[in-house]
């Protein structure tokens, strides 16, 4: 599902307001790979997806509860995490840090993006100190949405962060991936090990919720942990 | 590594997952890559002929997911419900109730009655003295039977296969409730069940013991035995709880903690211990209820409370 359609499905029509829309990558490394170079690459996904980067971060109300909200978007480079990615989820949730709104993160990555190296790797450290301030010096509510597939620093980072873990039914979500244990051990993965049925046995997620019910349940947690609705002031 | 033939619950350690589950027990390590045919097999294949081996997709391990295929966003109780494990019982299981000794001269009492009232609509006679006479005898007897009963026959009654258990209090006090699952640390013991849920708009966090209400529920409940992974669980609940600012609310039922050597591998005294002195430490109050039976420490690690109650037919005991 592209982050766009995620948005229409989680945020009430007309209440949605775009962050940082027009923060792009600049090519902080220089990466110059032979087929492709980064910046071309940027370049064809940004017209390809219409995105101008692998996550739409915005305040949004969710049956009437204003919330903020980051939709990581698989199909722009993978849903690779970037330093724009990291920055833009930061900015969301010093935003959030500041207006004592929750915070829902769809998640959705390949990975860490190569091409921009270390700073790559940096951004889980980033996100993770802002969500350190977030959660346990203004104990706030931030829930993570694990959607197919979540790997690598994702996982690493803020999806695993969660106040409460949510994943899709049927997703693939690991921290190496199925080749890297394969070669590494010489041992065979099977594809269900990294499903989320089988993880939730083992105890990595608290629900798993289908796209039909999300909404509900969602709004429920939020009104459980005491985010009421902007309308309907006196039934809440 | 064979599990225990008795043992209801399954930890299935690393090396078993090397072996695959279709009945040739193929290797898994050989899965997929091409193999050396040493003998000749039919004909068609030849010596050193290489063959790729597979395995037979897994049968029937399709999961099975609470919700009903088209959820009604209207339904009553609201989406929650659907993402409960927990449904009410099929009918056909709730009309067989499963009788004490020492109740029988109760239910034949109450039979009586049903028959006698069953006779006076079908044939139309008044028999109302009669049927008053019998229910207060009916009264009378339990009322006696009640309130004279011996230690053993208290701990049978907080035993009873119909007792509610910790879901039906739950699901029946509480306007609203998620279940939250798993530990974080390598399984979701499903003999402790932890949740959110709100009484009359206030939010509690309600952590409790778990048994199965038939013989089906209780082997997938480990009949209320919770394992380390069950306490620790409860412990990151109630960090949860202490975190949020929720009141905590346990509910104790039962035998104790399960007594299996992968159990004390795991570290089930620590668990425990961890536990207790946690409780102490949290912000915010917690209250404690024996719904069933309070076995010893298994029950202890979610029962120091700030005020612990037992029902009236609950018991609390310390086993060997």
């Amino acid at each position: 599902m592209n982050s766009s359609d995620r948005i229409e499905l989680l945020i009430d029509p007309g209440t949605w307001y775009p962050m940082d829309e027009d923060m792009v990558s600049i090519d902080p490394i220089e990466f110059h790979s032979e087929e492709e170079p980064y910046k071309d690459r940027i370049d064809s996904y940004q017209r390809e997806t219409g995105l101008t980067e692998a996550v739409q971060t915005g305040i949004g109300e969710l049956n009437g509860i204003p919330i903020a909200m980051g939709v990581m978007d698989f199909q722009f480079i993978g849903g690779s995490m970037g330093s724009v990615v990291g920055e833009k989820i930061t900015r969301l949730i010093e935003y959030a840090t500041n207006e004592s709104l929750p915070v829902i993160i769809v998640c959705a990555s390949g990975g860490a993006r190569m091409q921009e190296g270390s700073l790559s790797l940096m951004q889980m450290a980033k996100i993770s100190s802002a969500l350190y301030n977030y959660q346990s010096n203004k104990k706030l509510f931030y829930v993570s949405l694990l959607t197919s597939p979540t790997t690598g620093g994702v996982t690493a980072s803020f999806g695993m962060l969660g106040d409460i873990i949510i994943a899709e039914p049927n997703a693939t979500i690991a921290f190496a991936g199925k080749r890297v244990i394969e070669e590494t051990l010489k041992v065979t993965v099977l594809e269900e090990q990294q499903e989320t049925e089988y993880l939730f046995e083992k105890g990595l997620f608290d629900l798993i919720l289908p796209r039909n019910l999300l909404k509900d349940v969602l709004s429920e947690l939020f009104k459980l942990h005491g985010f009421f609705s902007n309308k309907n002031q006196h039934e809440s | 590594m064979a599990s225990l033939p008795h043992c209801p619950v399954n930890f299935s350690p690393v090396s078993d997952l090397l072996r695959s589950s279709s009945s040739n027990g193929v290797p898994l390590k050989s899965l997929g890559r091409r193999v050396q045919v040493l003998g000749s097999s039919g004909g068609k294949r030849e010596r050193g002929d290489l063959v790729i081996v597979g395995a037979a997709p897994r049968k029937g391990k399709k999961h099975e997911y609470p919700w009903p295929a088209n959820p009604d966003p209207n339904a009553e109780g609201g989406s929650l419900l659907h993402i409960s494990q927990f449904k009410p019982l099929k009918e056909k299981e709730k009309s067989k109730p499963a009788i004490l000794d020492f109740e029988k001269p109760l239910m034949d009492l109450e039979k009586k009655i049903n028959d006698l009232r069953k006779m006076a609509r079908d044939t139309g006679l008044d028999f109302s003295d009669h049927l008053v006479s019998l229910e207060n005898k009916y009264q009378k007897a339990l009322k006696d039977l009640y309130t004279h009963l011996t230690p053993i026959q208290r701990v049978n009654i907080a035993r009873h296969p119909n007792r509610p258990t910790f879901l039906d209090h739950v699901f029946s006090i509480t306007d609203k409730f998620v279940e939250l699952h798993g530990d974080r640390a390598g399984y979701d013991d499903p003999a402790i069940v932890t949740g959110i849920g709100s009484i009359d708009g206030k939010t509690y966090m309600f952590i409790g013991h778990q048994k199965g209400r038939n013989t089906k529920e209780n082997i997938k409940r480990n009949f209320g035995m919770p394992t380390p992974h069950g306490y620790r669980k409860a412990l990151r609940m109630m960090y949860y709880a202490d975190h949020h600012g929720f009141p905590i609310i346990t509910f104790i039922d039962t035998p104790g903690a399960y007594p299996d050597i992968k159990s004390e591998e795991l570290g089930q005294g620590e668990a425990i211990a961890f536990n207790l002195r946690t409780m102490f430490g949290l912000k915010v109050p917690i209250v404690s209820l024996v719904i069933g039976e309070g076995g010893s420490g298994g029950a202890l690690a979610i029962g120091c409370a700030n005020k612990l109650l037992m029902l009236e037919n609950a018991v609390f005991y310390v086993a060997r």
